[in-house]
């Protein structure tokens, strides 16, 4: 049966109607700043040291993010909801000198200068990774799991 | 059409540049020279010195200034030998963009859409496409992502001519807030078939990537927090991951935590053609569980002491992991120190080569220091394993690492880092490099800058 053309007027005109107060909703909603208004010092941040309240955006906590040893080793349970956050501050280059694919160097070599970062595969891990690869092949699969690096596969295959 | 598509981008990139005189635009650029000899019994010796280019390019507030353009990549320059990788042809150089898109903000929501190549990290989804990608949050707590295009194939498995994946990608995250309590989210990845490997070992062991999962954070009183997130294979109908982590934090600078990490490796490695084929035997659903705790303490804003304990169980066998850590940073990187050490204890079919009297158990000490200074910098790394049991001959495996530099401008700065050690590899290795890094930004017609 055929729909008068009053009932579709109607319905395209409440879905317009719907459309534009989602998106004024949406204009109501506010954002975190493109970068961190101030500039930082260098090194592991403490967020709630200027920040009390809770963020408008995330809806997070600011000491949740507090760069403390146990955060930056854990830091995949927070990027992996919070990018945008992580983007404030940090440049997607600086995930990138270990979370990427066919990369050249390793990034403990990349920054041989930087021993306070927490950097993978210092010293001799060609050996140590015939123990923890069979130890925990998961902690490898998570970046050399789809990246087929040339030198896995040299020995792998 | 892949590559005629990943080169498009790149130009429309590239076209972005010049836009970005007009814009705030920091460069990034770090240059290694490295030397090293190879030398293997019944060859020739062989010199490398290959010239690595690493750049960044980030050029904000382009066009209306909600726009920005975003480049990294590398280049490399055989100046002796060349590296020959696996089933590839000889060639002196070789390169890779691994981002380049244009991204939109918008003033509302934290949304933004981006075009390019580029990362994905979204809940369980951790990939990297030649395509689009959106996300904005939603009233009332709620939030949505999508993202998709065309995958970006990594190196060939020799023998098969493919890298094991497929054409195109998929996937997205909603997710749901409230407050500063509770988020909840369901993400998927969707690529499309994989290509058929020669392989014949490798049938039930591997084929589509398709993943769901859901992830959580929840934080019922300001001192504790829950987070965690599962996957699971929609091909192989099994649970991939599991891992879930509560910190407590019941005194100021302290932070108490509990991990909980479970892993199935069929299920978890199916789209891997690399993976899939070290699954053991016909045991195709070993599975890996980790419990583990540990304790951080920050003593003042200098100093921060840790201590961690985990429990590995597989099919396999078992092992432990357990040891401390301390950490000294002076304000502005001063000078930054840190001392560790750590003990896995395995069982023995953990052992490079299995046997019963064999171990894979070793001991790890760590030491380093560095210190910057307005025109120098300088760093110290030390790093030794001890194994229980010799590996080849060697009861260790130690590197001295240092790093001397010195800043030439602001932006500017030069640095030698040279490595010394012994390991089951070789009698004694040496490395040396030298890294140029420059890194500036330049503020457009109006900045405040």
């Amino acid at each position: 049966m055929r729909r008068p053309p009053q009932t579709l007027t109607i319905l395209a005109l409440a879905g317009l109607m719907f459309a534009l107060a989602a998106c004024a909703q949406l204009r109501a909603l506010p954002s975190l700043p493109a970068s961190h208004p101030e500039e930082l010092a260098t090194g592991p941040v403490s967020c709630a040291e200027c920040h009390e309240d809770q963020q408008k955006g995330t809806l997070k906590a600011f000491a949740a993010f507090n760069h403390s040893r146990a955060f930056i080793a854990n830091h995949r349970f927070y990027a992996a909801t919070d990018d945008i956050l992580c983007a404030t501050c940090h440049k997607v280059s600086f995930c990138a000198d270990c979370h990427t694919n066919q990369t050249e160097i390793k990034p403990a070599t990349k920054n041989g200068n930087r021993p306070d970062r927490f950097l993978p595969h210092r010293g001799d891990f060609l050996t140590l990774h015939k123990i923890e690869g069979k130890l925990d092949p998961a902690s490898c699969y998570r970046c050399h799991g789809r990246a087929n690096n040339e030198r896995c596969v040299a020995c792998h295959r | 059409m892949k590559k005629v598509l990943t080169r498009l981008l790149a130009a429309a990139t590239l076209l972005a540049l010049p836009a970005a005189a007009l814009a705030e635009t920091s460069v990034d650029s770090t240059s290694l020279l490295r030397f090293y000899q190879e030398s293997r019994a019944g060859s020739e010796s062989k010199n490398f010195v290959p010239l690595t280019q690493f750049l960044t390019l980030d050029a904000d507030k382009l066009g209306d200034g909600h726009l920005s353009a975003h480049l990294y990549g590398w280049g490399r320059l055989d100046l002796a030998e060349h590296y020959v990788a696996p089933g590839q042809a000889e060639s002196s150089m070789d390169g890779r963009l691994s981002y380049g898109y244009l991204q939109y903000r918008f003033d509302a929501a934290n949304a933004q859409a981006r075009a390019g190549r580029f990362f994905v990290h979204e809940g369980i989804v951790n990939e990297q496409l030649d395509g689009v990608s959106a996300r904005t949050d939603l009233p009332y707590g709620f939030g949505v992502s999508a993202f998709g295009g065309a995958t970006v194939h990594t190196s060939f498995i020799p023998g098969e001519g493919t890298d094991g994946k497929g054409d195109g990608l998929f996937g997205g995250r909603f997710n749901y807030r409230y407050g500063g309590l509770l988020e909840l989210g369901l993400s998927g990845v969707y690529e499309t078939k994989a290509p058929v490997l020669a392989d014949p070992a490798l049938a039930g062991r591997f084929g589509d990537h398709r993943l769901l999962g859901g992830d959580l954070w929840l934080s019922p009183h300001y001192m504790v927090q829950l987070m965690g997130h599962a996957s699971y294979n929609t091909e192989t109908l099994g649970m991939a991951e599991q891992s879930y982590r509560l910190q407590v934090k019941p005194l100021k600078g302290l932070l108490l935590a509990g991990e909980f990490n479970e892993y199935h490796d069929r299920d978890m490695f199916y789209s891997s053609a690399l993976f899939a084929t070290l699954l053991n035997g016909n045991n195709l659903n070993q599975l890996s569980r980790t419990l583990g705790g540990s304790a951080n303490y920050a003593l003042n804003d200098q100093l921060e002491a840790s201590a961690d304990y985990k429990h590995y169980s597989r099919d396999l066998g078992s092992a432990e992991r357990l040891g401390a850590e301390l950490r000294y940073n002076l304000p502005e990187g001063k000078l930054r120190a840190g001392a560790g050490y750590h003990y896995l204890r395995t069982s023995p079919e953990f052992a490079i080569i299995p046997s019963s009297d064999a171990s894979g158990s070793f001991h790890e000490l760590r030491l380093f220091a560095m210190r910057d200074t307005k025109s120098l910098f300088g760093s110290l790394d030390l790093i030794d394993y001890l194994f229980r049991k010799e590996v080849e001959g060697k009861r260790s495996a130690w590197e001295l690492a240092g790093s001397l530099g010195c800043h030439l401008t602001p932006d500017l700065a030069l640095s030698g880092d040279l490595s010394y050690g012994g390991n089951p590899q070789y009698n004694d290795e040496m490395k040396g490099l030298l890294r140029l890094t420059y890194s500036t930004k330049i503020a457009g017609k109006g900045d405040a800058k």
